[in-house]
């Protein structure tokens, strides 16, 4: 049984803007590691303690011990952005890689599970579950943002910016996976178990919304692509860098006698003064 | 951008590590650095928090910075005392306070001037070999008059002529400033009590040479060289300093040049050792309720917090009670990195900001093991118009060890010698 809903998508222009993308991409990332590279190398070298480093790591990048001493509500908030992005973003790069795979005939039959088969459910689910994490930390971040104005926020423009380009994304994936929801039966719409909230499963034909999910899906594909564009640019770039200078700083500490040495418990904050 | 510009950042780039020019865009800008700032208390301007500082230092690096903005990042790199509470509250972990000295050294070299204020006391570190602009044959002055004084139990050798197994390294403040060489003389007795044997160099102590690292001085490296060459050659093996600036001078800042910085030690984990052996004893009751003001530069830059409260704790009648910033969160007395001689204005509130802490706790005195933390405090103490009274913690420990040789019996036994 085939339980992906297929319906034309503008692959050769896709596939044209996200090769655009990914050169603009890498172009951005050399001029950075040159920038990068202008600077010195340490004077002091990192030795010993990788153990305890990479415990260190694991604690401050996969669980955000630090942001969650100092407000929990604040890490509940950007470990749900956190875990809903990286879930989508390992989705769609399972699908991007098995789709090649498929091509070459290299994919073991992974590709029509996922695609086809029960597999495809489960990427439903997976999927929903991590856009509403998604969606529901940045109305949180959005709503701490403009409404609840805490005190160290600085609301510069350009964060405004990416919290909403995230929202976007957030929203039109929902709104596609909404419409393909429209078309499946009960039970297969039940793993969308969000987005079937805002839609009557099967309700609608498939020539019905064929155009509407063509234009949704290239709008969303598309906005994504402008994400990649905007990256090396924004704030997101945290994302990659926040989790190297942890690593780098938790080898180098312990020699420097800082802060994760030598014990890490008894120097745990109290709580942050701000919101 | 134009090219005296470009070669400009490059400049100041290539005196930054990769990892600080990383970090500089790993900010997330949370902006908790912000609100644990003391300084950002005092001045809320963008500029002066970590936040503030690594975007502007982000640009200025890659795209160069206008007129206005630059004069902004300056203000809040040189208003700042480098305490690293940022960096201890940063969900990054960014490096922020070494990154702040990093900057400063790098500007210079790109042709930036730091304060004049900051260049004068440099200079006159590197001309007299200390910030005083006193002459250096005075240095040892203060073991010679406290054992005229009759405050000691047995002269203090010189190195040259008695070297032992530690050096006392007392640095120019507990040398020069008459207020505070109490703290080397109580050291002394300390030591005496313990039965520790010592030396110091006397006129042959040169300064530390920290200031020059917390300024960004571009000498920094070469006389902090010439200072090991020196401990090497008079054999120095184990150093005690009681001053927290002359500890991250020396065990911090000389880490990277001299394996012999991790047998630097600071007074008080030097004490607490000889009270757990029993060699030193607390014996007279000291009634007070004190709280303790963790210097930046034992606590968060070193992680000395619990020999310094183990030995509080251990004097009978004394009462500890912490401030709600304590330990890693200590709010700094603003006389670190240089900027009281940038602005001391704000200083003067940092510190009164301190005192008001101290008494919403009902403690009676701040009691502290570092003599520029003491000034510092003093200031607040005026600032506030307080009652509180600040110790240094020698003063503690001498009045259970030895009451004769309290701050009070000191100067008066100074005055004395003066006068005759
Ligand atoms: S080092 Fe201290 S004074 Fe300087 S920015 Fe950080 S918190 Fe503020
Ligand atoms: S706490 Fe760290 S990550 Fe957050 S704004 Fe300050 S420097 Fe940036």
């Amino acid at each position: 049984m085939q339980l992906m809903v297929d319906y034309p998508k503008p692959w050769l222009l896709f596939g044209v803007a996200t090769v655009i993308s990914l050169g603009y991409m890498g172009y951005a990332f050399i001029l950075k590691w040159r920038a990068w590279n202008r600077g010195a190398e340490e004077t002091r070298r990192a030795e010993g303690g990788r153990g305890r480093a990479t415990w260190i790591w694991l604690a401050e990048v996969l669980l955000q011990r630090q942001l969650f001493v100092l407000s929990p509500g604040r890490w509940l908030m950007h470990i749900l952005i956190f875990y809903g992005f990286a879930g989508l973003l390992f989705l769609s790069l399972l699908a991007s890689v098995l789709r090649p795979l498929a091509l070459l005939g290299l994919d073991r039959g992974l590709s029509s599970f996922f695609f086809q088969g029960e597999g495809h459910l489960f990427i439903k689910l997976w999927g929903d579950a991590f856009g509403l994490a998604l969606l529901a930390g940045l109305v949180a971040a959005l709503f701490r943002r403009l409404f609840f104005r805490s005190v160290q926020l600085d609301n510069s423009q350009a964060d405004v910016i990416l919290l909403v380009s995230l929202l976007w994304l957030a929203l039109t994936g929902f709104a596609l996976e909404a419409l393909r929801v429209a078309l499946v039966p009960v039970w297969q719409a039940r793993y969308s178990f969000f987005a079937q909230l805002f839609v009557s499963p099967g309700a609608y034909t498939y020539n019905q919304l064929q155009p509407w999910l063509t234009a949704l899906w290239s709008l969303h594909a598309f906005s994504v692509l402008g994400l990649m564009l905007y990256l090396p640019h924004s704030k997101l770039m945290h994302s990659l860098l926040a989790p190297v200078v942890i690593a780098m700083n938790a080898l180098g500490e312990q020699d420097r006698e800082d802060i994760y040495w030598p014990d890490v418990k008894k120097h745990r904050p109290t709580g942050s003064p701000g919101a | 951008m134009a090219r005296r510009e470009e070669a400009q950042a490059d400049r100041i780039a290539g005196r930054l590590t990769r990892r600080q020019l990383i970090e500089l865009e790993a900010c997330t800008r949370c902006g908790e650095c912000q609100v644990w700032c003391p300084v950002f208390l005092q001045d809320k301007r963008e500029c002066i928090s970590a936040r503030g500082k690594l975007s502007l230092l982000q640009r200025l690096v890659n795209d160069g910075l206008p007129d206005t903005e630059l004069q902004d990042f300056l203000q809040g790199l040189y208003e700042c005392s480098a305490c690293g509470q940022c960096h201890v509250v940063c969900p990054v972990r960014i490096n922020t306070h070494e990154l702040w000295e990093q900057t400063r050294e790098s500007l210079v070299s790109a042709g930036i001037p730091r304060p004049e204020t900051q260049t004068k006391q440099l200079l006159t570190i590197k001309r007299a070999n200390n910030a005083f602009d006193k002459p250096q044959q005075d240095r040892g002055l203060w073991a010679k008059k406290a054992w005229e004084a009759g405050l000691l139990k047995a002269p203090v050798p010189l190195w040259r002529e008695q070297p032992s197994s530690v050096l006392y390294f007392a640095g120019c403040t507990a040398s020069f400033d008459p207020e505070m060489q109490s703290v080397a003389v109580q050291t002394a007795r300390l030591l005496q009590e313990a039965g520790v044997e010592f030396s110091i160099l006397g006129d042959e102590e040169p300064c530390c040479a920290g200031k020059l690292r917390r300024m960004g001085d571009l000498e920094f490296k070469a006389e902090a060289e010439k200072r090991i060459s020196l401990f090497a050659e008079k054999g120095i093996k184990e150093i005690v300093v009681s001053c927290a600036g002359c500890f991250k001078g020396l065990h911090s800042d000389y880490a990277a040049l001299w394996p012999g910085a991790k047998k630097v030690r600071h007074l008080t984990q030097f004490i607490d050792r000889l009270i757990q052996d029993g060699k030193l004893r607390l014996k007279h009751a000291v009634p007070l309720t004190v709280t303790y003001h963790d210097p930046c530069h034992l606590g968060r830059h070193n992680q000395i917090y619990d020999p310094p409260r183990r030995i509080l704790q251990a004097i009978p009648g004394l009462k500890l009670v912490e401030m709600p910033r304590h330990r890693a969160f200590s709010s700094c007395c603003g006389m670190g990195g240089g900027l009281k001689l940038v602005n001391p204005g704000i200083q003067h509130s940092m510190a009164g900001v301190r005192i008001r802490e101290a008494e919403s706790v009902g403690a009676t005195a701040v009691v502290t093991p570092c003599q520029t933390c003491y000034m510092g405090l003093q200031y607040g103490v005026e600032e506030t118009a307080s009652s509180m009274q600040v110790y240094h913690l020698n003063e503690m420990l001498i009045r259970s060890v030895c009451p004769e040789v309290s701050c009070g019996e000191i100067s008066a036994r100074f005055q004395h010698l003066q006068t005759t």
